[in-house]
């Protein structure tokens, strides 16, 4: 297969011409400059790469995007049916364009800081990029070299912060093919501890491609709840990395929820820097119709005394294809680790697909890691029992189904945001008669 | 700790018993590769003329192919024409008719190595086809095989008197086309083992074949190819050890077995090729392509390997389970030291209803060196109540070796049941404090280990197999704990 470069859109000229923040600034102009060199080159990743062997970007390469977003209409009335939390600071992004007048960002407490990228450049300089690697993912470079908003947020040493932060990112549709290249930056301070919710969400059916890079740098100590939900619509492209640098003692607990996308991508990585540190990687990916979604994590172990707990669940219906492949690689001075990982599917219909890889790279004897993978049904036993006891056949399917499904959700703490979740996953379960 | 360090550093520069030369003159061709060497090959052998045009075919397909590199190992560039295709013992030309008229150089060798010729093979109860570099020199058994209607005789010699049964079946599991070594193979293979099992014999002994690598420099691409018709059941044993060598030597062989309905094929390997010295110079490169296919229905195909040898070894026996409740084995065993390098492992292609696989791989990984596990179940669309259990499991003695899995899940039915899990760890410490607490001195303690991480493979193998891989485990693996 030939190298994506031939794109329908041309989105090195684009860069040229469109209103990207911080012209000013020759860091970020260099920098962007880099990304352009390396997008050049490189192009969007085709199946050829081990990486992307069961993911084509054929259809991303050969739709016509635009980057010119007209007025939306979505109001106040609308962000809090969409978003997933009453009770949050938020951040709203529409189409790409950071909306103040829709945020909840007035009574931030001390040492929490919430703005929007394009205003925060500065405060970034030092850590941006440092996270993802630009050579790698053809997508990243395109990131970078286009990234014009997304959420910056900063916890002062020693903060803990009392309510979760919302990125509430909405597509309305007012723009048809509309891209937008997100960058979000999560840095907490030593100490500090923090829950983040990444919320995308489409609001009507129509195509659009979101790139969105969130880079989390955690300092000693600190303790990160992340969150990603992805609700875009059906006929979408959502392609998300999410990188972390862990200090020692940090904890990132990250949950990983997709639902929408006619192709997904999300990958996930975390480099354990310091000893004593944590990653939790969790999520669901619950797919129909001919949905695609696929799932890259990665978790260096590279320094001693490190663990790890990863489980990724899928539910795939319909004609979906569902991909999974993790990574977990214990380097040589990175004795004494402890990982695990899991991967459970459960194949519900005729047509859909799984693709799974759990790898493991040891390259340290005093470790111990595991990895398990499994692909199956409904339990006809359990299902014999919920129909003995008077469910109907839909019914009893999404009950069993939900069950396997919110297990994901029970390692984090919050119970609000549990409930939540296990509620958007329960209303994309069909319905029985008497339920 | 650092004591214990010390003592592994004493037991792991175990010498190679198997390594010594047989000094009997060679009848090679120069060193290269050409359409000519491939011809010249296929006349020295006399083959029918759709032989060499299937090599032909083969090695103009090998060459627009480049050398694979997504294995998880390291190995400077090979130089083809480096490489002499093919190599005899002198005296072929009359052929040996009985035991008495091999060359005795050649029986002391296989003497050292333990091979059951002569009356240790009566007594063993095993036929062998000794396959001494590229050509066969002495065949046991033939005639109580024959009353059974069993062929099992050299390639070459089945060329010559069935050549429809090759015409049919050579090629048919593995294509030339099928990768880089299978087509080098395809093009220039010397000799190896043919074997047809007719309709609803039981074989009544194991079938082996050694394979020795003997003249320096010389490339040894055998090909194996075993057909078990309607329910007929045969096992087969293959073992290979070679001599110490300081340059590199390629092993590129092939494998195809053709299971009809209802037969069963039971194929065990115990590989020890040498592995190089601890610097990682020499041993043999091991790029095998083996490959069954489950024709029929209720077919089964088990593969066992223990694999000690080989500087890399590069191999993937695999089932394609074609017919309705075909079954698919595969048992591992998988020991690297020093600067070893092995990615293995296996595929089960499921296309038929009902099928079902089984994995077991065990790796151990010692010294500096890396064990990778590459595995692929793969469920087709119409493989109803497919199957599959993998376990895999490393263990890693010392603090500079790597061990790696890869494996690969596809399933597109939604009645599969596919289970994968994977452990790595080193030998506990507990264990070890409990088994020295009661005597045993460290060796004993980590042999024994070692014997029950692996015990569900080796039981897997025939008797007489089973006693030398333990043999085989201990030596590879002698104070090697971390």
């Amino acid at each position: 297969m030939k190298q994506l470069n031939e794109l329908a859109t041309p989105f090195a000229t684009v860069a040229e011409s469109s209103d990207l923040p911080g012209q000013d600034l020759p860091w970020l102009q260099a920098l962007r400059q880099r990304a352009l060199t390396q997008f050049s080159t490189a192009g969007l990743p085709a199946k050829k790469q081990e990486d992307w062997k069961y993911t084509s970007l054929w259809n991303l390469s050969q739709h016509p995007f635009t980057h010119q977003a007209v007025e939306s209409t979505v109001d106040a009335a609308q962000v809090e049916d969409l978003a997933l939390l009453d009770d949050a600071y938020r951040l709203v992004i529409v189409d790409g364009v950071y909306v103040a007048t829709l945020s909840q960002l007035d009574d931030l407490p001390v040492g929490l800081t919430v703005r929007p990228f394009s205003a925060s450049l500065d405060s970034v300089k030092q850590q941006l990029g440092q996270q993802v690697a630009l050579d790698k993912v053809g997508l990243t470079a395109l990131n970078t070299l286009l990234m014009k908003e997304g959420v910056m947020v900063h916890v002062a040493a020693d903060t803990v912060v009392d309510k979760p932060i919302e990125l509430l990112v909405i597509n309305s549709g007012a723009t048809a093919d509309l891209a937008t290249h997100l960058r979000n930056m999560i840095v907490l301070d030593v100490n500090a501890q923090a829950t983040v919710v990444e919320h995308y969400v489409g609001v009507t059916d129509g195509v659009n491609f979101t790139n969105v890079v969130s880079e989390v740098v955690l300092a000693e100590q600190t303790e990160l709840f992340h969150y990603k939900l992805q609700q875009e619509s059906h006929q979408a492209f959502h392609i998300a990395t999410l990188a972390a640098k862990q200090a020692a003692g940090s904890q990132w607990h990250t949950q990983n929820i997709t639902l929408g996308g006619k192709l997904s991508r999300n990958d996930v990585h975390s480099r354990l820097e310091g000893e004593q540190s944590h990653t939790t990687m969790d999520g669901l990916y619950l797919l129909n119709d001919e949905q695609h979604a696929d799932t890259h994590t990665r978790i260096d172990h590279l320094v001693p005394n490190t663990t790890s707990n990863e489980l990724y669940k899928g539910v795939l219906n319909d004609e979906c294809h569902g991909v999974f492949n993790g990574k977990v690689i214990v380097h040589q001075d990175a004795q004494k680790t402890d990982s695990n990982q899991y991967n459970h599917n459960l194949l519900l219909s005729r047509g859909c697909a799984i693709d799974t890889k759990p790898e493991m790279e040891i390259y340290a004897d005093d470790v111990k890691c595991g990895h398990g993978s499994t692909v199956g049904q409904l339990d006809m036993d359990q299902l014999f029992f919920l129909r003995a006891r008077g469910l109907d056949d839909v019914t009893a399917r999404s009950l069993l189904t939900h069950a396997f499904a919110v297990d994901v959700l029970a390692r984090l703490p919050s119970e609000t945001i549990r409930q939540a979740l296990s509620a958007v996953i329960e209303q994309r379960l069909p319905r029985g008669e008497k339920s | 700790m650092a004591e214990q360090k010390q003592q592994i550093e004493e037991f792991v520069p175990s010498e190679y018993s198997a390594g010594f030369v047989t000094e009997i003159e060679s009848d090679s061709l120069p060193p290269g590769l050409s359409e000519e060497t491939v011809r010249e090959i296929s006349r020295i052998k006399g083959e029918p003329e759709f032989l060499l045009e299937w090599r032909l075919e083969a090695y103009r397909h090998w060459l627009t192919l480049e050398t694979p590199e997504w294995a998880h190992v390291n190995y400077p560039e090979i130089d083809y024409q480096a490489i002499s295709y093919y190599s005899a013992p002198k005296d072929k030309k009359d052929g040996p008719k009985s035991l008495d008229e091999v060359d005795p150089e050649l029986l002391r060798t296989y003497e050292k190595l333990g091979v059951p010729l002569e009356e240790r093979a009566r007594l063993a109860g095993v036929a062998v086809d000794a396959v001494f570099d590229s050509v066969s020199v002495a065949n046991t058994f033939q005639d109580k095989l024959a009353e059974e209607g069993i062929l099992f005789m050299p390639f070459s010699k089945a060329v010559k008197q069935h050549p429809e049964l090759l015409k049919k079946y050579l090629g048919s599991v593995v294509s030339y086309r099928d990768n880089y070594y299978a087509a080098l193979n395809s093009a220039v293979f010397s000799d190896g083992s043919f074997v047809y099992i007719p309709k609803g014999v039981r074989c009544p002994m194991e079938l082996s074949t050694y394979f020795r690598i003997n003249a320096a420099n010389t490339g040894q691409f055998e090909r194996t190819l075993i057909i078990a018709d309607d329910d007929s059941h045969v096992s087969y044993l293959e073992g290979c050890t070679a001599p110490m060598r300081d340059e590199n030597q390629l092993h590129a062989a092939v494998v195809e077995l053709v299971a009809m309905d209802r037969a069963e094929i039971k194929y065990s390997t115990v590989q020890n090729w040498y592995p190089g010295d601890e610097n990682g110079k020499g041993g043999i490169y091991n790029f095998v392509t083996k490959r069954a296919a489950c024709r029929g229905e209720s077919s089964k195909v088990s593969w066992t390997q223990v694999e000690t040898g080989s500087a890399i070894t590069w191999k993937y026996p695999s089932v394609i389970l074609q017919g309705d409740n075909s079954t698919g084995e595969f048992y591992s065993v998988a020991v690297t030291n020093n600067m070893q390098q092995a990615d293995t492992g296996t595929k089960m292609i499921h296309l038929g209803k009902n099928t079902t696989s089984t994995i077991i791989s065990k790796g151990i990984s010692a010294g500096r060196s890396s064990n990778a596990y590459r595995g692929l179940v793969r469920i087709g669309p119409n493989a109803e109540n497919a199957r599959n259990y993998t376990e895999c499991d490393s263990l890693l003695m010392g603090d500079t070796c790597a061990a790696h899995t890869f494996p690969y899940i596809e399933v597109k039915n939604p009645t599969a049941q596919v289970e994968h899990e994977a452990s790595t760890s080193k030998i506990s410490e507990d264990q070890l404090f409990y088994c020295k607490q009661r005597g045993m001195d460290l060796e004993d303690a980590v042999s024994m280990i070692v014997n029950g991480f692996c015990k569900e493979v080796i039981h897997q193998l025939p008797m007489e197999f089973a006693v030398e891989a333990q043999n085989l485990l201990g030596l590879s693996l002698e104070g090697s704990v971390g």
